[in-house]
């Protein structure tokens, strides 16, 4: 892993922009380096794919997951478990607050004001350029101005997640790098990573890449797939 | 335009747009809620309308009012919301206007739950209102198929003067998939002006246009249900359409599966043939009219010993296998409900007990 995280991050972006999928994958990768890892699923809003499904892999490596009680896993309701304020306050190592997509996901946020108050954070936008919405600056721009308003909180930097899941290739990569370095340029927010995913790292030529990577291990997947083992 | 990544309800909104539909009447439901809120930032980019309704019933008759003026328009919802339609779906099939109805379906009955279910196949392609209606029903197998059916579903409306819908079950809502859409759909020239309550200003005949499903006149009444049923007849000769798996061996067992779960059973045909076992899929790509002749070909293969429905509901399409096959082959059901989707494990398990 190429960069290092500690403190509380919360992950904040656009409907589908892979939240949920970095969250997770900068959650293992933490752990790995014997870090003490927490991430709390604030997803409210989306009822299917959320960090939730990765429950059983993340608890298994010892990372705190911080998940409704189970007979509401699967309720249509917008369940903010009480533990997440405990787990802010009490926070040592990484605690990864997982948020849903736009505003109206991030609104969560605004109700941890309390818990999350002079406290240290690092707020991460995910941008996906080939996603409608986030495939101008404007867009993107647009989207943080809604997030930050209905977070009440400042976003501090970018993570770069260009990608097509399967259909992904170098160009892609090199092209979304691209984009967010102009994102970058005109926002003045840093970018703390790009994504890659595992399978496509051997194809990427590693000296055009200009930021730190974060192989993506895809865990949010549709039945008919396995999800990807993180390397051992 | 190049490849974007969408969640399936994002595609089929977008679809419908460049279908050249700017009506868009609807009221939330999970799991289909984002195509609203998609059409909500999209339609009046492109000037078209998003209204949300007071509720499901009230819904089905603002696509009545405006299908009858001759507008293209569309709903979606989701199996409840859809019951909830079904009043409406017969007035309009019964007064033969067209429009598109897309149910994304979930687990029932009642409330049910929120995750994926096939278990409206029946109410689709079977009962989706009282009287003798029926609708042209289409079963996407991914966001990019859904796109195609949503785009293609407009003019299938139009020629029949008939509800057209697309059945997705959950995943297909909520999956995220790369998906290019076509160009903006080339507007046939409309018959519109023949059948729909747009004014008198711009037509050529003195006639009004009436757009009802009340036939006092027992004869009247009967002469438009030969008229719906002609259709439906029509339908089946002209708008079948299926997709083979694996279908050029010599398979043991045929699969029929639909929608998503026709992918759990790919993965698992692909595994099972690994193993040196060969079996054949027939996919419907339409559920009404289903697809009886090339289910009942592929079952009637010397090879193939066993046929297997493999679907989201208690045993629904199973029916209509049957019926294709005509006691040529055993046929067998395998499925699941509440939103738990077979896995290819399972499927894998369900085929080998068939054999041995």
């Amino acid at each position: 892993m190429d960069f290092s995280l500690d403190g509380i991050v919360i992950i904040v972006g656009n409907y589908g922009s892979g939240k949920t999928e970095i969250a997770v994958n900068i959650a293992v990768q933490h752990k790995r380096t014997g870090m003490g890892v927490r991430l709390a699923d604030l997803d409210l809003v989306n009822p299917y794919f959320r960090s939730r499904e990765a429950r059983e892999v993340l608890t298994q490596m010892g990372i705190e997951v911080v998940l409704p009680p189970p007979q509401y896993m699967n309720a249509d309701l917008p369940i903010l478990d009480r533990g997440v304020s405990g787990m802010i306050r009490n926070s040592n190592g990484l605690t990864i607050l997982d948020a849903g997509g736009d505003d109206v996901g991030a609104t969560v946020i605004a109700a941890l004001a309390d818990a999350l108050k002079d406290k240290p954070l690092q707020v991460f936008q995910v941008i996906n350029p080939f996603r409608p919405y986030t495939d101008s600056l404007e867009g993107c721009q647009k989207i943080r101005e809604e997030i930050e308003s209905a977070a009440k909180i400042k976003i501090t930097g970018l993570i770069g997640n260009a990608n097509l899941i399967d259909d992904t290739g170098p160009d892609h990569i090199y092209n979304g790098q691209k984009f967010i370095q102009e994102l970058s340029g005109q926002s003045g927010l840093p970018v703390l990573c790009i994504t890659v995913s595992n399978n496509l790292l051997s194809a990427i030529d590693k000296a055009k890449l200009s930021y730190p990577v974060l192989p993506i291990y895809r865990q949010m997947v549709p039945p008919w797939r396995k999800t990807e083992r993180f390397e051992q | 335009m190049g490849k974007v990544l969408m969640k399936g309800n994002e595609a089929i909104g977008e679809a419908a747009i460049r279908a050249g539909c700017l009506n868009y009447f609807a009221y939330p439901i999970t799991p289909q809620s984002e195509v609203a809120e998609y059409l909500t930032k999209r339609m009046p980019e492109v000037g078209g309308v998003f209204l949300q309704g007071e509720s499901e019933v009230a819904v089905a008759y603002m696509i009545f009012g405006a299908a009858g003026a001759g507008e293209r328009v569309f709903t979606t919802s989701s199996s409840p919301g859809i019951s909830l339609m079904s009043e409406g779906i017969s007035y309009i099939a019964g007064a033969q206007c067209p429009a598109v109805f897309v149910n994304i379906m979930r687990g029932g009955p009642g409330l049910g739950g929120i995750l994926p279910s096939q278990a409206d196949y029946n109410q689709a392609t079977k009962g989706i209102g009282h009287g003798d209606c029926r609708m042209l029903v289409m079963a996407p197998a991914s966001v990019q198929e859904a796109v195609e059916m949503v785009m293609n579903a407009f003019p299938l409306a139009e020629k029949y003067r008939n509800p057209v819908m697309i059945l997705g079950d959950g995943l297909i809502g909520q999956m995220m998939e790369p998906v290019e859409f076509p160009d903006h759909l080339k507007t046939e020239p409309s018959n519109k002006d023949d059948w729909a309550s747009n004014g008198m200003d711009h037509r050529k005949r003195s006639e009004r246009n009436l757009v009802r499903s009340l036939f006092l006149d027992p004869t009247a009444l009967n002469d438009n249900n030969l008229q719906l049923k002609a259709k439906y007849d029509q339908m089946k000769k002209e708008e079948v359409r299926s997709e083979s798996y694996n279908s050029d061996t010599d398979y043991k067992v045929l699969i029929v599966s639909y929608g998503t779960m026709s992918r759990v059973c790919r993965t698992a045909i692909d595994a099972l043939k690994e193993e040196g076992i060969d079996v054949a899929m027939v996919r419907p790509q339409t559920v009404f009219p289903f697809p009886e002749q090339a289910v009942r070909d592929a079952a009637q293969k010397e090879s193939c010993k066993q046929v297997i429905s493999i679907e989201m509901s208690m045993g629904q399409m199973v029916e209509d296998v049957e019926r294709s096959v005509r006691g040529g082959k055993p046929v067998h059901w395998f499925g699941k409900c509440g939103g738990d989707v077979p896995t290819p494990e399972e499927v894998v398990d369900v085929v080998k007990s068939l054999i041995n």
